[in-house]
């Protein structure tokens, strides 16, 4: 399968423009291209650039950025290899079958060029018929290849584009038989991955059509580029809101024993994807996390946590922990015992987290924090005596807006006791005087002044057990020193009433008319 | 380990509890993660500089958490959450220059110092005109009466009933002092003037009383419209007083 050397397919750059005109379009269009750039880096679908057997155009090698002539020009290539491909098909003749592969390559290859393929003018030329015959049952394992990654780059297009595979779903989902070959596989396991992560009503025609059970079987292997790519495809599968496909994927014959061993033993990047779907599985489905808490899930978690530093691993990863922190009591009232050897290995790659350069580790680790010292009086102890304390002190008041939030949840439920039955919540008056004795205040003001409604009433929640809890009715003083009150006045105008309500409460009961007399 | 068993029945103010927050896996909280995973997974095939991914997050962060000012009759946008802070200083810090109290809109603080400092304003409410107007912009009604204006804020604009436009300030420490030693000096005026309430029968009296009272240095804790800091907003005094006249 030799390659065709990208050259004859390329035209030499556009010299200098001919006019304003020009110039003014291709400028509109590197600001389109760049919006468009910017979303399709960011959506869940990946186009497939190099085949499995490593073949096909290597990225980066060609200028991205299409200029309109040259946008034109691949439009009207891909038309005429789609018009090709139609009158290959329809060939009956000697050497059918090397025809239609060449023409399937030649529209692969236009499809696989530049981040943004020719998709519109392919489906505009009539490919999706075409490519749904060239998948039928019976045919030789290259054409399906080439034309599973046609419908590969297609679907990873915009909206519109992916909703037109429909045509070919049932047939993507039959070949992720285990009769296939595995490149064959693979590749309809990526298209499908594509389709899937367009969204919810996608999701459900192929949860309809049956794509979930062919592709968890997919995982079982211990190693291996499908496994991964079936893992990619299931988190988008999974990935809801309706927690069904999560909850059928758990209860999938040996799944869980196969999640289980590539978190445990395999290399990252398939632990990666692995992660992620334990991710989806954790944060959707009761049953699953139930079923992961009382397996070894977590312990693995941790030690991922513990031996790895690639962001792309940790970040799902931590996810899949503080999930199942969230989820379900028992991970912390019956796995996190405070005292056992896991629970002080979670407080410390928690603590990791916190000491790393990137921003999503130490907010989602503060998250995971957070919920933890939401538990018992033990955990809160815990955490309160542990490395995490003076780092998130740190934290609070250097880090970015949404780390410093989680910060402030950590540090507020260390200074109550558990919710009880009856609702009332107690001060720690050690952690809490210790806390603001190392200067927490005035972070907590902070986010008092900040914009943001959720984070303000957790700045002002903080200033009251400030204010009633500090020993020798130190409390108001504290706060006038930080500027409290200041802070609080400004919720005077704000249109938000119940921060209204809360911040003049405060103000009221505390610094009232009486304010200072005894002193 | 000591515990504040402190829980007051009052349930205006929702006390902090400590409690497991969950999230679904498609909550804003978790985007940063997702991009991220996505930036990635294309980094090493589409070759992203490291400007280029600087700038891809920059501009996600921005579409993410720009939002409205959320005081009351402002339509700025914020395309930053860090904005705010500066824009609030530009926008919503007018001062007094009789009293230095601060208030979040220029008109919110000509309408106090034609409350609290214009005489002419208290002479027309002595005579019997509509002079206090409301608070909101756009409503344009006017009420003869500190509590007349204060019913309607309560019943048309649904403010709180506990909302005072003339609040109780919390003075400096120094200014607490000079007034401790006042009311042990001057206790029974004060007490008098802190128990007037603008009522309409009360009006006529209103005025001399204002001129009885004493003003060297106007017993601001008493009578307050606004912190005498420089920065920050206004509160509302707690209960209703007589605006003093600066002799």
């Amino acid at each position: 399968m030799a390659d065709d050397s990208p050259a004859s397919h390329r035209r030499d750059p556009i010299k200098s423009s001919v006019g304003n005109v020009a110039a003014q379009r291709r400028r509109q269009n590197a600001v389109t291209v760049g919006k468009e750039r910017r979303e399709s880096l960011v959506r869940a679908k990946r186009l497939c650039r190099v085949g499995p057997s490593g073949d096909g155009d290597v990225p980066g090698e060609e200028n991205d950025m299409v200029t309109d002539e040259e946008g034109f020009l691949l439009d009207a290539q891909t038309s005429s290899a789609v018009e090709d491909l139609k009158s290959a098909i329809a060939y009956q003749g000697k050497g059918a079958m090397q025809k239609r592969v060449n023409a399937l390559r030649e529209l692969r290859r236009l499809l696989s060029k530049s981040e943004f393929p020719p998709v519109e003018a392919a489906l505009k030329a009539g490919a999706i018929p075409l490519l749904v015959q060239c998948l039928s049952f019976g045919s030789p394992d290259e054409q399906l290849l080439e034309a599973a990654w046609c419908l590969t780059n297609i679907a990873a297009g915009k909206p519109e584009e992916t909703k037109a595979l429909l045509p070919a779903l049932p047939l993507l989902i039959s070949h992720l038989g285990e009769k296939s070959s595995l490149p064959v596989a693979e590749q309809c396991a990526w298209a499908l991955g594509n389709v899937a992560g367009e969204g919810e009503e996608l999701r459900n025609v192929l949860l309809s059509q049956g794509a979930l059970p062919p592709l968890a079987r997919m995982m079982l292997p211990n190693k291996g580029s499908t496994v991964r790519t079936a893992a990619w495809a299931l988190s988008n599968l999974i990935k809801g809101p309706d927690p069904k496909a999560a909850t059928e994927l758990i209860k999938v014959d040996v799944l869980l024993d196969a999640i289980l061993r590539h978190l445990r033993k395999s290399d990252e990047e398939l632990a990666t994807e692995v992660a992620w779907v334990v991710v989806y599985l954790s944060a959707l489905s009761n049953f699953a996390t139930g079923v992961l808490v009382k397996s070894d899930a977590i312990l693995l978690l941790v030690e991922r946590l513990a031996t790895s530093n690639s962001l792309q691993l940790l970040i799902p990863v931590l996810r899949s922990l503080g999930n199942l922190v969230a989820g379900d009591s028992h991970t912390t009232s019956t796995v996190l015992i405070p005292g056992h050897e896991i629970t002080d290995g979670v407080i410390k790659v928690l603590v990791k987290c916190l000491k790393s350069d990137h921003r999503v580790l130490k907010k989602e680790a503060s998250w995971v924090l957070s919920n933890i010292a939401a538990g018992s009086i033990e955990h809160k102890r815990l955490i309160y005596s542990s490395e995490a304390v003076p780092l998130l002190l740190r934290l609070l008041s250097t880090a970015p807006f949404d780390i410093r939030k989680e910060v402030a949840y950590v540090l507020g439920n260390l200074c109550v006791t558990p919710t009880g039955g009856d609702g009332k919540p107690n001060l720690i008056e050690e952690h809490l005087v210790s806390l603001v004795q190392r200067g927490c205040l005035s972070g907590f003001i902070d986010l008092v002044r900040s914009a943001d409604i959720e984070a303000a009433r957790v700045g002002l929640q903080f200033m009251e057990l400030v204010l009633r809890g500090m020993p020798n009715g130190d409390g108001p003083k504290l706060v006038e020193q930080e500027d409290g009150i200041d802070a609080m006045e400004r919720y005077q105008f704000h249109e938000n009433e119940d921060l209204r309500n809360m911040a003049n409460g405060l103000v009221d009961k505390y610094f009232g008319e009486n304010y200072g007399i005894d002193e | 380990m000591a515990m504040v068993v402190d829980y007051k029945h009052d349930s205006s103010f929702p006390y902090w509890t400590s409690i497991r927050r969950r999230f679904a896996p498609d909550s804003p909280f978790f985007s940063s993660g997702n991009i991220e995973r996505e930036l990635l997974a294309k980094q090493v095939a589409l070759d992203l500089t490291e400007d280029e991914r600087n700038q891809l997050e920059k501009m996600i962060d921005n579409d993410a958490r720009g939002i409205f000012c959320p005081i009351v009759g402002c339509d700025a946008r914020l395309t930053l959450l860090e904005d705010f802070e500066d824009h609030y200083n530009a926008r919503h810090t007018a001062s007094c220059s009789v009293c230095s109290r601060v208030y979040p809109t220029s008109r919110l603080l000509s309408i106090h110092v034609s409350e609290a400092h214009d005489s002419f304003f208290q002479a027309k409410v002595a005579r019997g005109y509509a002079m206090y107007e409301c608070l909101v912009e756009g409503c344009d009604l006017k009420f003869k009466n500190y509590k007349g204006r204060q019913q309607h804020l309560v019943d048309k604009h649904k403010f709180p009933t506990s909302f005072e436009f003339f609040k109780k300030a919390h003075p400096s420490k120094k200014q607490r002092m000079k007034n401790q030693r006042k009311r042990a000096v001057n206790k029974k005026d004060e007490e008098a003037s802190s128990k007037m309430e603008v009522e309409n029968e009360m009006m006529e009296g209103l005025v001399s009383a204002v001129s009885k009272l004493s003003t060297s240095d106007s017993s601001p804790s008493t009578v307050s419209f606004g912190r005498r800091n420089a920065r920050g907003l206004t509160f509302v005094p707690r209960s209703v007083q007589p605006p003093l006249q600066k002799k």
